[in-house]
């Protein structure tokens, strides 16, 4: 009997059931799509910042100790596919002869490393000039003795004779951080800058130059081993891969206590990649749950849409004999049905995804979440059907249809002024975290736990919350004591109709709201998502252009500077502008420090000079200020600090002068704070007129030059890279490869798909909601329209009707949907600032997105309302013979 | 002689279903003039509905000849010239008593005060303290009454009524074809009135009698 039931029901029915299943299998698919996209992403920026991890154990031997030893103790510890010896010598300094002229450097290091170090450990050495075979030298060093491949250098040793050395190539070092850093001291004590003049030696060589101070010197010769471990035995979730780095150093230490000391690099960068991967998770839970509880309550509008044809439909069955139980069972079959369909079809869609866009290398890191999923989707699905039927069984939703015939008393929430309040509550929150700057991702120090202050999210719950209410009120309002304006608004459409029209709409205003609301929150959905990753996305370039420069930059020496080719760069189809900067080096006290000379009033048209760059917040201010003081410079606030500047003062520098290649004094006025310098370190650094310097150094030559082009930045950079090439010595780099390789934070997560995923689920669910829901719900009425129609309504009457509704509801949800989404990306902005280096000043509207919003939602009500009056039209005679 | 307000020749409704036709409506001829009380008898399903509709201008005839001499081409009878009550409940749910019947005076549009007019509809029904009321508020024989009261507000010229009774128990049933008749008393408007109830039938001035899709004119007149 239930067979044929369902047989006859799902044939009847069939349109409705679809939209039924497609309404669940819709926020099933989001849901997992997004669980796998947070496991997808933690688990590829766990793999690709180990992956880029030059070394991850640094061990530094105590002179004296068994080598063999602590080698064998690193091989229980944990599992390593490479392992090499380096050697750490300290030196009086380095000098050179160029020119005819001496320089000299203070105290540097030299490394003595195996021929096949940097095979065996890739990225942390990069050949800049000349040959690898033979002593390198780092380009800093490089450019203070201003030595170039071929010169000879002379290594002042401590204690010991001075030895002359050839240097083969320049080298950039880019971990010299952690390659140079302290190890086995304090973690209180603040991180030790790499050293400024660096060789590097063949180990063969390092170990003859450097025995006899080893001897008489123990302290300033060191040894450590360099560890690349097995990534492979490492859990993709950053958190346990963390603890489990952790884990091995801490028996590593244990068994080499007193003989060595290690520097776990690892660990440091799975500490960062595990509050990263917090962030991947917040950015879940802001963008995605908002989305995934729209689509939720599509399905609930869709499945309570058929509620007078199931109360038919449960009379009928009443009426031959069927006991509430049966109603029930009945109704519970074609609950289930439609969960289990949904259900399937959601799950295999977000399989589909996170296989093919998250490219999630082993499904079984999502089952837990794909569990979750399904049970979800299967509870939802069945309450979703089974509730509304329940209640029209025992007639619950009989009484409450007809009171919502009644002219509607206001709701307790209403009364209580709810929506205002949680409203406020949000605004107080939202003060409170954004005025103090507030972290939402810790990852304390030394603690094996990264945690997420989730309380920081009840800005936002409120806002969408005490949104959705007041979306809500509003809407009741404007239809209860505001339905005199709405129907003069509507009086264009309605002609005499209006008064009848808006009480129609007045004595459905529950419905009616609901309908607004839902369009609303899918509008603030969709705005809020796009506004935020356009915002993303727009800072994520501004991320690489503040590294790179500009969209392709060139980067030479001081020997060999860029700005040699600045005519030829200039006449490269595709360039739209070209113009050289400087970047030089400057002794503050004893700190050496990368100083940039730039030309003030064309900087801008090269490259973005955000405000967030400057400690006033004033870009436009601050290079005027500069263009306005030839002997200005705009410093660090660590420089400023350190040396208790004062805006004006005179601060005396060291530059090295081109005429003697010697460092001399030159004064400059300090006139204001930098924090960030497109390509400048992340530390100090010094940004002064190029003019200034050429005078007072005696040479304009500028290292660097910005191109920004007018077409296709890789077609230029391949342009410039084969003038680059022909002289020699000079890198060229664009915007798109910085962009692709910045992968310390956490806008290299690659929100792309995610993106993607969102917006496109967004604009369905926009066209769901306006289409599907406003054709459902007209379609529970066309029993209205075929009456007006055989009253003697034309079709313009009957679309009078229908064209109020649908744009009662589309733009009313639209207009509120756009402004509260606004209201949300703007806080989601501003809480999740830690995801931006640096902050955006603003937010980036996508205009055109919200332009195809609108378009699908006032296309989709076409649609719908289009295709209910063609319907019609012609009056359904059956309808009118029989109840 | 009264005007001829509708007049059939030979007209047939057939419908398609399963690869053969079903006439719902046999050829038939007839006339209503103005003034004429005429009540069509007939059991469920023998094509009095049908006939109603064709005569309403709500369907088209697939043979023969359907005209409206006095009141003009079919797609101008409604609003105005022809007034319906339906079978089924067909009152517009979301909109109260007095509206309901201000929906066809303005959709007819040349109404000046059509909430008025639709009071005083109401009132010659004896339904004035009801007109607050929505739909699901009524008796079934409020709602009846109600309906009818749209049908007569535009004062039309011919009013169908599609078994108005059929859903009523016997007492209100009558109460509603007095009303109904009561409305039209020293009107020239006809009246055609759909039923199975022969009671109901007996109080119209002319029956015809449909059978199986047949139509048969017979005059009666009988009275109460």
């Amino acid at each position: 009997m239930i067979r044929l039931w369902l047989k006859g029901f799902f044939a009847a029915h069939f349109g409705r059931l679809a939209a039924a299943v497609v309404g669940l299998a819709l926020p099933v698919a989001l849901l997992g799509s997004l669980g796998a996209f947070v496991v997808a992403s933690s688990e590829s920026m766990a793999r690709r910042a180990v992956a880029s991890l030059p070394a991850d154990w640094q061990v530094l031997l105590v002179p004296g100790a068994d080598a063999a030893t602590v080698i064998d103790a690193i091989g229980n510890a944990a599992r390593y596919e490479n392992l090499q010896s380096a050697g750490y010598a300290d030196t009086e300094g380095f000098s050179a002869i160029t020119g005819g002229t001496t320089q000299t450097t203070g105290p540097g290091k030299v490394l003595g490393l195996e021929t096949d170090y940097r095979q065996l450990f890739p990225g942390q050495l990069e050949l800049n000039l000349g040959s690898w075979d033979g002593v390198l030298i780092a380009a800093q060093t490089a450019a203070n003795l201003h030595v170039a491949p071929g010169d000879t250098v002379t290594i002042r040793l401590v204690g010991g004779s001075p030895v002359d050395v050839r240097i083969a190539g320049v080298v950039a070092l880019p971990n010299a951080d952690s390659m140079f850093q302290a190890i086995g001291v304090s973690r209180n004590i603040a991180p030790q800058a790499p050293p400024d003049n660096v060789l590097l030696m063949p180990m063969s060589e390092w170990r003859t130059v450097f025995a006899q101070q080893a001897s008489a010197r123990p302290d300033t010769v060191r040894t450590q081993i360099h560890v690349r471990l097995d990534h492979a035995v490492l859990p993709p979730d950053p958190s346990a891969a963390f603890v489990q780095a952790q884990r091995a150093a801490n028996n590593f230490e244990a068994r080499v206590a007193g003989s060595a000391a290690l520097a776990d690099n690892l660990a440091a960068r799975l500490d960062a990649v595990r509050a990263d991967s917090l962030y991947a998770r917040v950015l879940f839970l802001f963008l995605g749950i908002p989305g995934v509880i729209l689509a939720l309550l599509v399905t609930l509008a869709v499945a309570s849409s058929g509620s007078e044809r199931r109360r038919r439909e449960q009379a009928l069955l009443r009426l031959r004999g069927a006991s509430l139980l049966q109603l029930l069972r009945l109704a519970a079959i074609e609950a289930a049905a439609v969960a289990g369909l949904g259900t399937v079809i959601g799950l295999l869609l977000a399989v589909v995804v996170a296989l093919t866009w998250w490219r999630l290398q082993n499904l079984g890191l999502v089952m837990p979440w794909l569990v979750l999923v399904v049970a979800v989707g299967l509870g939802f699905g069945i309450a979703a059907s089974l509730v509304p039927a329940w209640m029209d069984a025992t007639g619950t939703s009989i009484a409450a249809a007809r009171a919502e015939m009644d002219r509607p008393v206001p709701s307790l929430w209403q009364r209580l002024y709810l929506d205002v309040v949680i409203l406020g509550a949000g605004g107080v929150v939202f003060w409170m975290v954004a005025r103090t700057g507030y972290e939402i991702v810790l990852a304390p120090e030394g603690i094996a736990q990264t945690s997420v202050h989730y309380e920081a999210f009840l800005a936002p719950l409120c806002f969408w919350i005490g949104g959705g209410l007041l979306w809500l009120r509003l809407s009741r309002w404007a239809l209860g004591r505001g339905q005199g304006a709405v129907a003069v608004l509507l009086t264009p459409l309605s002609a005499n109709l209006g008064p009848i029209i808006v009480a129609s709409l007045s004595r459905q205003q529950r419905r009616m709201a609901r309908g607004v609301a839902l369009v609303a929150l899918a509008f603030a959905f969709a705005t809020a998502t796009a506004i935020f990753n356009s915002t993303y996305n727009a800072q994520s370039r501004v991320d690489a252009e503040l590294t790179n420069g500009a969209d392709v930059t060139l980067t030479g020496t001081t020997s060999h500077p860029a700005s040699e080719l600045l005519t030829e760069l200039r006449a490269i189809p595709g360039v739209a502008a070209a113009e050289p900067m400087m970047h030089r080096f400057a002794y503050v006290g004893a700190d050496l420090q990368d100083m940039f000379g730039i030309n003030p009033t064309m900087i801008g048209k090269l490259t973005t000079i955000s405000n967030a760059y400057f400690a006033n917040h004033d870009a436009g201010k601050s290079l005027a200020l500069l263009a306005e003081t030839p002997d200005g410079v705009l410093v660090s606030q660590e420089t400023v600090d350190d040396f208790q500047l004062q805006p004006g003062d005179r601060l005396n520098l060291r530059l090295q002068n081109a005429s003697d290649n010697q460092y001399h004094v030159v004064p400059f006025k300090f006139i204001g704070v930098v924090r960030e310098f497109p390509t400048a370190p992340k530390d100090s650094f010094l940004v002064a007129n190029a003019d200034y310097i050429a005078k007072q150094a005696g040479s304009d030559a500028s290292e660097v030059v910005l191109l920004r082009t007018s077409g296709d930045a890789e077609a230029v950079a391949a342009d410039a890279r084969k003038l680059a090439v022909k002289r020699g010595g000079t890198k060229v780099t664009t915007l798109g490869e910085t962009q692709a390789l910045i992968s310390s934070s956490l806008t290299a997560v690659d929100l792309r798909g995610l993106t993607a995923l969102e917006l496109g689920f967004a604009v369905l669910m926009i066209a769901g909601v306006t289409g599907l829901v406003l054709a459902l719900g007209l379609s529970e009425r066309r029993r209205s329209f075929t009456i007006l129609s055989a009253l003697g309504a034309t079709p313009r009457q009957l679309g009078a009707f229908l064209w109020s509704e649908g744009l009662i509801i589309v733009v009313g949800g639209a207009v509120m949907g756009i402004a509260v989404g606004f209201g949300i990306a703007y806080a989601l902005v501003t809480l999740l600032s830690g995801v931006f280096d640096p902050p955006p000043e603003t937010l980036t509207v996508p205009w055109l997105y919200v332009t195809v919003a609108l378009a699908t939602a006032l296309l989709c009500g076409s649609i719908a309302i289009a295709g209910t009056l063609t319907l019609s039209k012609k009056p359904d005679l059956e309808a009118l013979r029989g109840g | 002689m009264p005007d001829i307000l509708v007049e059939g020749k030979e007209v047939t409704r057939r419908f398609s279903q399963g690869g053969s036709d079903i006439y719902a409506l046999q050829p038939a001829s007839f006339e209503i003039r103005a003034g004429d009380r005429i009540a069509l008898l007939g059991r469920s399903g023998s094509g009095k509905s049908t006939l109603l509709h064709l005569i309403a201008g709500l369907d088209t005839p697939t043979g023969g000849l359907l005209r409206w001499p006095a009141l003009g081409p079919h797609d101008a009878l409604r609003p105005g010239f022809v007034g319906i009550v339906f079978q089924a409940p067909s009152l517009i749910p979301t909109l109260n008593v007095v509206e309901n019947i201000e929906v066809p005076l303005r959709i007819a549009g040349n109404i000046s005060s059509p909430q008025t007019r639709a009071l005083a509809a109401l009132e010659s029904l004896g339904l004035a303290d009801i007109t607050d009321k929505v739909p699901d508020e009524l008796s079934g024989g409020q709602a009846q009454r109600v309906a009818l009261a749209r049908a007569i507000a535009l004062k039309p010229r011919l009013i169908l009524a599609d078994e108005p009774t059929g859903q009523l128990d016997q007492s209100i049933a009558r109460q509603t074809v007095d009303a109904l008749l009561n409305s039209l008393e020293g009107s020239d408007a006809a009246l055609l009135v759909a039923t199975h109830d022969p009671s109901a039938a007996r109080r119209m001035k002319t029956t015809w009698l449909m059978d199986h899709g047949r139509l048969q004119l017979t005059a009666m007149a009988e009275s109460t």
